[in-house]
């Protein structure tokens, strides 16, 4: 691993007290099948890439992306309600042309500003998810992302209460972006 | 249009620089944009410098965007100047509780150009 940035992933914002109150009398229990729904990752994903970056993306069952020397991980965690991250993961080059995408500028190289791209995408999935789930939106805090550059990686996760993995393309590009939950109130 | 100053706080500089590009589309042109990375540099920002617009995110290090507009309010910078939030953050309690600090205007991240052009341009011509 080469850099790590904002690194402020601990502990998701969690509104205010009255906020904090309701959040103690409801559970999301009940609504584990919505969820763990994986049509509501697919529709965070397809949104979030149609507005930000002008492109279709689609799901597909795999094998990944080919691995490259050097790749790109953001993650935001989620406090509250749920307890969990939003990880998107994907090579070098394709953190280079989304970023490219978003900004209109070439990139080399992984510098902070595909970091900070990267980081944003994650956030604005993050967000999308939660915001599919009524009860989640409101009693479920983000993290600032948190961002992973570098060579021979892993991110391991123990056993969540349940785990959304997908593999996207746009365009000849692929990335993955995974829901972990391994707490539920 | 004459000259709109705009600030847009965010700790993301892509997006700021989105957020700008999304402001020239909408037709705010001419523009001039001041950046600042987090809620407390946005207060600093305001101590030197007269503005006409100002966007924020929410979530934020150091001091969040809720926080920053009860800042401004409370130290009586940047009166009568719109406030519109653009967040991840979409829950009506959000929205309360943004509109309770004094934002005048709400856009959800992903958003597209068309609704800033509707949910700022009506704010401008209105100050």
């Amino acid at each position: 691993m080469t850099g790590v940035s904002s690194a402020a992933i601990a502990t998701a914002r969690f509104g205010g007290k009255d906020e904090m109150e309701r959040g103690m009398t409801l559970s999301l229990r009940d609504s584990v099948d919505l969820l763990s729904d994986p049509k509501n990752l697919d529709a965070s994903v397809e949104e979030v890439f149609k507005l930000m970056l002008g492109v279709d993306c689609r799901r597909y069952p795999g094998p990944g992306p080919a691995p490259e020397p050097e790749s790109v991980t953001a993650v935001v965690g989620f406090g509250g309600l749920l307890s969990g991250a939003c990880v998107f993961h994907c090579g070098g080059s394709t953190a280079k042309k989304l970023a490219a995408r978003m900004t209109g500028m070439v990139f080399d190289e992984i510098d902070e500003t595909v970091q900070d791209g990267i980081g944003e995408i994650c956030n604005m999935l993050a967000g999308s998810w939660k915001g599919r789930v009524p009860d989640l939106a409101a009693n479920c805090g983000l993290s600032i992302p948190t961002v992973i550059t570098g060579r021979d990686y892993n991110l391991h996760v123990q056993a969540p209460e349940f785990q959304l993995h997908h593999l996207y393309k746009f365009e000849d590009a692929g990335f993955e972006v995974t829901i972990i939950c391994d707490g539920l109130q | 249009m004459s000259e709109v100053r705009t600030l847009i706080v965010d700790d993301s500089s892509v997006m700021r620089k989105i957020v700008a590009r999304a402001l020239l589309q909408a037709g705010l042109d001419p523009m001039v944009v001041f950046e600042a990375g987090n809620g407390s540099e946005g207060v600093e920002l305001l101590k030197t410098q007269q503005v006409d617009l100002i966007l924020s995110d929410i979530n934020m290090p150091l001091m969040d965007g809720l926080e920053f507009l009860r800042q401004i309010r409370a130290q009586n910078l940047a009166s009568g100047v719109p406030v519109v939030m653009i967040t991840t953050e979409s829950s009506e309690e959000h929205v309360k509780e943004a509109i309770l600090a004094g934002a005048q205007g709400y856009i959800r991240k992903p958003f597209t150009p068309d609704q800033v052009k509707e949910r700022v341009l009506p704010l401008i011509h209105a100050a």
